[in-house]
């Protein structure tokens, strides 16, 4: 798949990514994420108050999805699960990867926790970020 | 035996159709075989029920699905949703008549039952 050209204000952010994200625990490396190794992969659109993120993750134990948010930070984990009571010699082919994730990623703006949505539909998960709106500076009168 | 095999997409031998034509991504796969069945779960993110194409026809099983994209691009993109297409060759052993497909949380499971020749028969044994 082709990731198209960042602008600015997103490079900052990638950078941060690098730092924090985490990859799959529990996981077996000839599965893994064939593109850039951070999964889920991610969209993000930037609004003036708000920000939407998708997340590209099918077959995520629902009771596993957790979305949360300190600061600036949006943290996204899950867990996929292997078909149960099935053996590696039963599989003719497996590409899929499964195990645990973790990945979070740094908005560069402070996120209201209280006003954060997430769904999870056809295995995307979509989360609405709202920006805490910047303090207006306060006037301080001068003494003499 | 009975054996499932993956026919790449772009190796098809098939009358092009517009469909096969347009930009397709190839979902990854695990296939795996029980006593009876075999299973197959593709990863198929954003295809509703409604985009869903689960065709059996001679000896091929043909997996579509069709996604929406959105109208405008995002600011930082890391995936682009397109729609999926992938084949898979089947051998007579399989009972396509009894095939079933589920989709949930962009997951699509398929599975065929083996038949009924091939599936291990117990043969009762009789005691003089």
């Amino acid at each position: 798949m082709d990731t198209r050209a960042m602008r600015d204000p997103w490079q900052e952010m990638r950078r941060l990514q690098r730092e924090m994200e985490h990859v799959f625990t529990d996981f077996t490396p000839a599965w893994r994420w064939p593109l850039t190794g951070e999964y889920p992969p991610v969209n993000l659109t930037r609004g003036d108050k708000d920000i939407s993120i998708e997340a590209l993750c099918p077959g995520v134990d629902r009771a596993s999805l957790d979305v949360s948010v300190v600061g600036e930070t949006v943290t996204i984990r899950g867990e996929r699960h292997a078909e149960p009571g099935v053996t590696d010699e039963q599989y003719h082919r497996r590409e899929r990867p499964i195990g645990t994730f973790t990945r979070s990623l740094s908005m560069g703006d402070r996120l209201d926790p209280d006003r954060t949505q997430a769904t999870y539909s056809h295995g995307v998960l979509k989360v609405q970020l709202s920006r805490v709106p910047e303090a207006t500076p306060k006037k301080i009168p001068i003494q003499n | 035996m009975a054996t499932m095999t993956t026919t790449p997409a772009a190796a098809s031998t098939r009358p092009e159709r517009s469909e096969r034509a347009a930009r397709t991504i190839s979902p990854p796969v695990d296939i795996y075989e029980t006593e009876k069945t075999y299973v197959l779960l593709a990863d198929m993110p954003g295809v509703t029920p409604a985009g869903l194409e689960v065709v059996a026809e001679r000896d091929e099983l043909i997996v579509r699905g069709r996604v929406e994209r959105p109208a405008t691009a995002p600011d930082y993109q890391e995936f682009e949703l397109e729609d999926y297409y992938r084949a898979f060759r089947l051998t007579e052993d399989l009972d396509t008549d009894g095939i079933s497909a589920t989709l949930r949380d962009g997951v699509l499971r398929v599975e065929i039952p083996k038949s009924l020749g091939v599936q291990p028969k117990k043969i009762p044994v009789r005691t003089e």
